[in-house]
């Protein structure tokens, strides 16, 4: 069975409604690492959302592991592009952050045992720490003071510590540069083969998505004034298969620009 | 250029910021001085502007000398006791006690406003009712909230908080809408429940900014206690003020009112201390 089943959907936004996605038809399975592109505005966000649960169909249904869900939760991990850190927490705090709301109450953080056990999500969080490159020194800072690769790094750690079944990623590593972002594919990429968690990963950047994924969609408008539509949903072929990349992103351009290849 | 210093990219030195920032406070006391003096020339018993040293007498009786006329102190009694029985000392207390209570009755509008603009059944329930009291001029309520509430304390300390309270919820409102939606999307997904999210996430994040609206209202949140005060009550310093305009206490009135500065002052300095502390991570241009 399908770990995200979403059948027929379609969203629209104002009044009266104009469709932004239509006649989706999407199964991910458990394991797999989706990397969803397409040009601005055509969607992608949205189709994340909706598995996220803080959209919902005008028409059609999602399914996330055989359920509805009316809004996120903790099954499902969530690293935006901005703002995904709390800003009024220290690393550490933004990283125990989960496994503390998930466990006490406001009113369960006056018992002693939530003292004890903030001991053990904090050895975990050094741990989380230590696998995304950084130093303990950092876990007193401030998001602030961090730079915006860091700040992804947390974010991803954060995520991670409630163990979700799902992370969907919405352009995380769009906002840093070249060496940074490499650096954050290597590191995204050992997570998922470490956890074996499912990854919806939205992106604009072709390369990124051949590098990071094991299968791609593409979503395109077939018009701008149409609403998109899964345009090409393929396995990323093995490196050194038939097709070398630059025909493969030149495909895949072609896919998201509805043009013909 | 020879008036370049006064353009754009001018850049104040140290000192030149120094003694620009201070000239006109330099320039009003002297030409206050002036002025006084040339009109206690013409009129030795002038009272409408009084000289320094009627002013540091004035201000002198208020601050050591005891609050009532019959009660009397003991000569050899100490500045800081004869202070704590001096009509100031009095004045500034019933003052700092309404203010006291008037800020602690504001708390509950913050978290109105927390409620308002996270669940939006709380919000459609309450902000029509609210955007409309905050059209109401507060001080035209006087006479119906000394009616309603006698001339006690209630009356003024409800003035303040009908005055101040829709800003500050509404304040509040637009604080919370202003928090990113990732933020609460991200809480969500990390587990947290409606009321972690309020009070764990959005909350934390907007207490500094509300206590920087708290702040910027001081101004308004004294405005009414004073008008309180000075039409309905039998102490406060602007209770004194109102008292010693009848006598053209001029000598008293003005000391009266740099003393209400300064202390203003030192809650706004105060409250940006406490608000740099409870919240390191927070930085404003």
């Amino acid at each position: 069975m399908a770990l995200i089943e979403i059948r027929d959907a379609c969203v629209a936004y104002g009044s009266p409604p104009r469709p932004v996605l239509e006649g989706i038809d999407l199964c991910i399975a458990e394991g797999e690492f989706v990397c969803v592109l397409g040009q601005t505005g055509c969607g992608k966000s949205t189709l994340l959302r909706l598995v996220l649960g803080s959209e919902q169909p005008l028409r059609g249904r999602v399914l996330v592991d055989g359920r509805v869900h009316l809004h996120p939760d903790r099954s499902r991990g969530y690293v935006p592009q901005k703002y995904s850190l709390f800003p009024d927490k220290t690393v550490l705090d933004n990283i125990t952050f989960g496994p503390e709301v998930g466990e006490f109450s406001l009113l369960g953080r006056l018992t002693p045992r939530f003292y004890r056990r903030r001991r053990e999500f904090r050895r975990e969080a050094f741990e989380y720490l230590r696998r995304i490159g950084m130093q303990e020194s950092d876990a007193g800072k401030y998001p602030d003071q961090l730079s915006g690769g860091m700040q992804q790094r947390v974010a991803i750690a954060q995520a991670l510590m409630t163990q979700p079944r799902i992370l969907l990623m919405d352009e995380a590593f769009s906002a840093l540069d070249s060496a940074t972002r490499r650096g954050m594919q290597d590191l995204i990429r050992q997570l998922w083969r470490n956890t074996g968690a499912t990854i919806l990963f939205v992106t604009h950047n072709t390369q990124e998505a051949l590098s990071l994924g094991t299968r791609l969609i593409v979503l395109a408008k077939e018009s701008a004034a149409s609403a998109s539509r899964i345009a090409l949903d393929m396995a990323v072929p093995e490196p050194g298969g038939e097709e070398d990349v630059p025909r493969l992103v030149r495909r895949l351009e072609c896919a998201a620009t509805s043009e013909k290849w | 250029m020879p008036l370049a210093f006064l353009l754009v990219h001018a850049k104040p030195g140290r000192t030149g910021t120094l003694l620009l920032s201070w000239m006109l406070f330099a320039a009003g006391i002297a030409a206050y001085f002036y002025v006084s003096n040339a009109r206690h020339r013409d009129n030795p018993e002038d009272r409408v502007m009084p000289t320094i040293a009627q002013m540091a007498r004035g201000m002198f009786d208020a601050a050591l000398r005891p609050a009532e006329d019959e009660e009397q102190q003991p000569g050899n009694i100490s500045l800081g006791r004869r202070f704590l029985g001096s009509m100031l000392w009095k004045d500034t207390v019933a003052t700092s006690r309404r203010f006291f209570f008037s800020m602690v009755l504001l708390v509950p509008a913050v978290i109105l406003g927390l409620h308002m603009g996270l669940f939006p059944y709380v919000g459609v329930f309450f902000s029509r009712f609210i955007l409309f009291f905050d059209k109401i001029v507060a001080l035209s309520l006087l006479p119906i909230l000394f009616i309603a509430f006698g001339i006690d304390e209630l009356a003024k300390v409800m003035l303040i908080v009908i005055g101040v309270t829709p800003t500050i919820v509404l304040d509040t409102v637009n604080l919370v809408r202003a928090v990113p939606a990732e933020q609460t999307v991200k809480a969500f997904t990390l587990g947290a429940g409606d009321f972690d999210v309020a009070y764990r996430v959005v909350l934390k994040q907007i207490m500094p900014r509300v206590l920087n609206g708290i702040r910027l209202n001081l101004k308004a949140v004294m405005l009414f206690l004073f008008a309180g005060e000075m039409i309905a009550s039998t102490d406060g310093l602007a209770y004194r003020i109102a008292l010693l305009r009848r006598h053209m206490g001029m000598d008293v009135i003005i000391p009266y009112v740099l003393w209400v500065a300064l202390l203003l002052f030192l809650v706004d300095l105060g409250m940006r201390m406490v608000n740099r502390w409870l919240h390191p991570w927070f930085r404003e241009a």
